[in-house]
């Protein structure tokens, strides 16, 4: 528990670092970015209280935003994505005990679910954080093409990532 | 009360969900506050830290592209020191008058590096390393060796944040150059090279690649800081003003050395804008 509590700080402080040193700073095609540190919410073992994983989320997006000049934007968007991480989990699992207190993984989940899994969350963190910052809905053809192509570019590093780390 | 605490521990998850929400949503309409902005803001102590020791690693990165420009814009201002130096030369003989060196020193010039950039948002800022302790202050301008690039917004002891000229929030008084046409520029977001210069009289001539410079209507630019050059028109429904799509003279994708901008008469133009509210 203790080993595993000291990971977590470390993976929210390395993440959020990435992310504004790093990711924030490339745009590819002028549209798609890598918002790498919802991996921090997504890998939240699911036994947590759910009052923890909110303010978990509420102070990773704070953190994010301050840091990237973006007051409320992404503590917003974190809060509600922390609100959906446990429905959008059990839509592609079932109801187990042993998987409770693990964090969601290639290798607890299979790979396929997995990529479900993520590539949700990855969409639906996306879409709003990309129409809470646009605001106006005129030309929402290029926010869903913004949100579209920085969902994919955010999944396959998240993907990429934890293929690395969590061998088997 | 019993029942009050069951309820409320019962749907604590709730409750806690729509303080969070309710406070980003605060912070998202309310973020131009100054005082509170600041510590909200990666001008404040932790994220001066983080993004000056970033910077120092990665400002080598461009260090080619950086001396190249600044070695331009020396060439540039080495030519016009010459040439005000013989129109000087020229005017002594004629004037003995020394008045016009005091107005001559109205603004003054500090140096700084910015060190965290954005311009993928619809309001972005930018941060330096420099601040209340430099005498930088909220409202001063910033140019870069190209032209203007945005206004200081918060300051913190080393670090500033300054809004971008890439804001959509933000507008700068602007007119084209050698004339008396006077408009708005804004940016409205996609590409970080064009702006729009709004509200210009549509008796206004121009032509294309014609300057676009600051109109000195402000204490924050003197008269005459490049923005960019005339693109074309833009079609709008409206009869009365013109749009002109701008396109910026400042690069910011590699916005590296900056200067910002200290009007020496500010207090005494503020001071004078407001004796007409206690009328």
């Amino acid at each position: 528990m203790n080993k595993s509590f000291i990971s977590y700080i470390l993976l929210f402080v390395i993440l959020v670092l990435i992310q504004i040193l790093l990711l924030n700073h490339i745009v590819l095609f002028n549209s798609a970015v890598c918002l790498i540190f919802i991996y921090f919410l997504i890998k939240l073992p699911l036994n947590l209280s759910p009052n923890i994983m909110l303010t978990l989320g509420f102070f990773l997006g704070l953190f994010v935003d301050i840091m990237s000049d973006t007051p409320g934007l992404n503590a917003l968007c974190c809060t509600i994505l922390a609100s959906l991480k446990k429905p959008v989990f059990y839509a592609y699992e079932q109801h187990d005990d042993q998987k409770r207190n693990v964090a969601p993984s290639i290798g607890t989940m299979g790979f396929f679910n997995f990529c479900k899994y993520i590539f949700s969350l990855s969409a639906i963190y996306c879409l709003l954080a990309f129409f809470v910052e646009f605001v106006n809905f005129s030309d929402a053809m290029q926010i869903l093409i913004k949100a579209g192509a920085s969902t994919v570019f955010t999944f396959l590093v998240i993907l990429a990532i934890d293929s690395l780390i969590y061998k088997n | 009360m019993r029942n009050l605490l069951n309820f409320i521990i019962k749907y604590s998850t709730w409750f806690v969900f729509t303080f969070y929400v309710l406070i980003s949503c605060i912070l998202l309409v309310k973020s131009s506050d100054n005082h509170f902005s600041l510590y909200m803001s990666s001008a404040n102590a932790i994220g001066g830290a983080i993004y000056r020791t970033s910077s120092q690693v990665t400002d080598y990165f461009g260090l080619l592209a950086v001396n190249q420009r600044l070695q331009e814009s020396n060439a540039k201002l080495e030519n016009e020191v010459l040439n005000l130096r013989q129109q000087l030369s020229q005017y002594k003989v004629l004037v003995q008058d020394s008045s016009a060196d005091a107005r001559s020193e109205r603004f003054g010039y500090v140096g700084a590096s910015v060190i965290n950039n954005s311009i993928r948002h619809p309001r972005n800022h930018f941060t330096i390393d420099r601040g209340t302790s430099d005498g930088v202050m909220p409202g001063m301008g910033v140019v870069d060796q190209s032209g203007v690039v945005g206004i200081v917004d918060a300051t913190g002891k080393n670090t500033s944040r300054v809004i971008s000229l890439l804001n959509q929030n933000q507008h700068f008084s602007a007119k084209i150059k050698n004339t008396p046409y006077v408009g708005s520029l804004t940016w409205r977001g996609e590409d970080p090279s064009i702006a729009f210069l709004e509200e210009v009289p549509r008796h206004a001539k121009f032509h294309i690649g014609d300057t676009i410079v600051t109109s000195g209507f402000s204490t924050t630019f003197p008269e005459g800081i490049d923005f960019g050059t005339v693109m074309g028109t833009v079609k709008t429904s409206d009869d009365t003003f013109l749009v002109l799509k701008i396109r910026l003279a400042s690069n910011f994708k590699t916005l590296g050395t900056v200067r910002i901008i200290k009007d020496s008469l500010k207090q005494e133009l503020d001071s004078l804008k407001n004796i007409g509210k206690y009328e």
